[in-house]
């Protein structure tokens, strides 16, 4: 029972029913299909980067730990704010970081982004704990475990009267750095792909230079991995449904759910983004 | 070397933008009521508690600053296509976008007052012309250091992506950091200030939110105040760190090698483990358990 007064909290796995997975198959191989009679191999590889991408996203959003308002409150552990929020703000950092690094090479890029959310996770999580800490005086106490699983310190006892924990245990700090890089990597992945498809088919479609393009191709990747980021990341909220501790919590059990569905999504929109370009050549 | 050294103190400049950003950033929403504790706010004619408190959340801060920022960039980029002066096409784009901003205040704080009309709470309008001014100018801060900040990593560090896309990237992340950092202050120690320090809320005391001050009824300008002496900094020190770092460690160690960025931020990753652990520590052995650990593990 939640001392929150809710209904139990399941927590542990809900798997995705049959039909959900039938019908996500079928949209993945349709948009497959798709990308492969629009730019051939080239769209293929593309469409399968920005599913990875989105289900690294939705993966990592369950790391991130979230507390909503009764955070806010030092009535339970997390960070005081929305767990799709959160999650963008770490994950379009790190696209910011990534799309930096892109003259580099895909693997450079990738690593820039997953640094990138990773380190915004690191200051926001670090700030977290000094509020509680110097502003208000509460130390960290996980409400959904005894102990810590790295550090092994114990809650229980600093769990203060009339609430579920507050603060940000090792765990969840951790937790916040590993979804941040996964939001981060996910991000840069599907923006990179897209902008790899843009600067190859559109001074084809427009009979225009690579250079030309460039600032045309670079928008609209980046439009759409925000995009694509945002989508992913209200799914795996969900999926959630309120608030998450971080990958002790017996919520992020339920991540296989948001993974497929992150897949099925990414694939449909991610087709509609390279799809663009066949409007772009009919107009 | 003397492109890093220029790309040094435009990191330097961008950071110090960001960190008065946060710090705007949070206290406009302190006062606005538009962080997560705003739950209390909304619930508290609800349980027979009626206040003064203004109460503006009908978004997350996150993608209300990703829209403001967004929009305060584009038109500052518009504003700059018709070869307006930067700083003027920045100042005017912010200008415009805090007109958004407090079109958004207004109706946020009608609509979500008025919604609370059968618990016998009012809508003053004397609150609605004296904070929505206060939000709007909070607001403008955060608004124009942000998108002068985003200006700076196009035009000096040569960042690709265009000024309005860089305005909602950067706009998320301010808002994501200032509210990750500074509702706990706000929530736990202003609208709980009555409850023990050192210690949550408890849950049974959900609603009772503090609604009188030293002279009359409390108002947002008091919670203003109070946020902006240690939440509203520490937003700023967290978005202005998470800025800082994100250029410095490219801006610095790229020319060196391109894996020179991704290693350092390994290694101040690392470092802010540490320093979260160490105060973890110091927390759990200074202030003491709350009760005995064999009586909690009975």
């Amino acid at each position: 029972m939640s001392a929150l007064g809710g209904p139990a909290q399941t927590g542990g796995v809900q798997p995705p029913t049959a039909m959900g997975l039938v019908i996500s198959i079928v949209l993945i191989v349709v948009a497959l299909a798709l990308a492969f009679f629009l730019v051939q191999m080239a769209g293929v590889i593309a469409l399968a980067g920005i599913i990875i991408g989105g289900v690294l996203i939705a993966f990592g959003v369950h790391f991130v730990p979230v507390g909503g308002a009764p955070a806010a409150m030092g009535q339970a552990p997390g960070i005081a704010t929305g767990v799709a929020m959160l999650a963008a703000g770490a994950g379009l950092a790190g696209l910011f970081g990534g799309a930096w690094a892109a003259p580099f090479g895909l693997v450079i890029a990738l690593a820039g982004g997953a640094i990138g959310g990773g380190l915004l996770m690191a200051i926001t999580c670090t700030m977290v704990n000094v509020i509680y800490i110097f502003g208000m005086g509460i130390p960290s106490a996980s409400g959904k475990v005894d102990k810590d699983p790295i550090t092994g310190d114990t809650f229980p006892e600093y769990k203060s009267q009339g609430t579920e924990g507050h603060g940000l245990p090792f765990i969840s700090w951790v937790g916040g750095v590993v979804g941040g890089a996964l939001g981060g990597l996910g991000g840069t992945l599907i923006y990179l792909e897209l902008l790899d498809i843009y600067q190859a088919q559109l001074p084809v479609i427009l009979d225009v230079t690579v250079e030309q393009i460039a600032s045309v191709a670079v928008s609209l990747a980046g439009i759409f991995a925000v995009g694509m980021f945002l989508m992913n990341a209200v799914l795996a909220a969900y999926n959630i449904t309120g608030t998450i501790e971080g990958p002790h919590d017996p919520k992020f059990k339920r991540f296989p759910r948001a993974v497929i569905a992150a897949a099925a999504a990414s694939a449909v929109a991610g087709i509609f983004a390279i799809a663009l370009l066949e409007l772009v050549g009919v107009f | 070397m003397e492109e890093i050294v220029f790309g040094i103190g435009i990191t330097a400049l961008a950071g110090a933008l960001a960190t008065v950003a946060g710090a705007a950033e949070d206290t406009e929403s302190d006062i606005g009521s538009q962080g997560d504790p705003n739950s209390q706010v909304q619930l508290a004619p609800q349980m027979g508690y009626i206040h003064r408190i203004f109460n503006k959340a009908i978004a997350g801060e996150p993608p209300a600053y990703g829209l403001w920022v967004a929009l305060g960039a584009g038109l500052a980029w518009a504003f700059m296509a018709m070869q307006i002066n930067p700083i003027l096409a920045i100042v005017l784009g912010s200008a415009l976008a805090v007109f958004v901003q407090g079109v958004y205040a207004t109706t946020a704080y009608l609509g979500r007052t008025a919604s609370l009309a059968k618990f016998g709470q009012p809508v003053y309008i004397d609150i609605l012309k004296s904070m929505t001014t206060v939000t709007m100018a909070h607001a403008f801060v955060a608004i124009f250091t942000t998108v002068a900040m985003c200006h700076l990593m196009i035009a000096a560090l040569g960042h690709p992506f265009p000024l309005p896309l860089l305005g909602l990237v950067w706009g998320i992340a301010l808002g994501a950091a200032g509210s990750a950092t500074g509702n706990p202050f706000y929530g736990k120690e202003r609208q709980y200030q009555e409850q023990k320090f050192g210690a949550g809320v408890p849950i049974s005391a959900s609603g009772n939110i503090v609604r009188y001050a030293e002279a009359g009824q409390r108002n947002s300008l008091d919670n203003g105040f109070f946020s902006a002496k240690l939440g509203g900094p520490a937003s700023g020190i967290c978005f202005g760190l998470i800025v800082f770092f994100e250029l410095w460690r490219t801006v610095v160690f790229e020319e060196l090698n391109v894996w020179g960025p991704i290693i350092v931020g390994i290694i101040v990753i690392l470092v802010f483990a540490i320093i979260d652990r160490y105060i973890e520590v110091w927390a759990r052995k200074n202030f003491g358990p709350y009760t005995a650990p064999e009586e909690a593990s009975s």
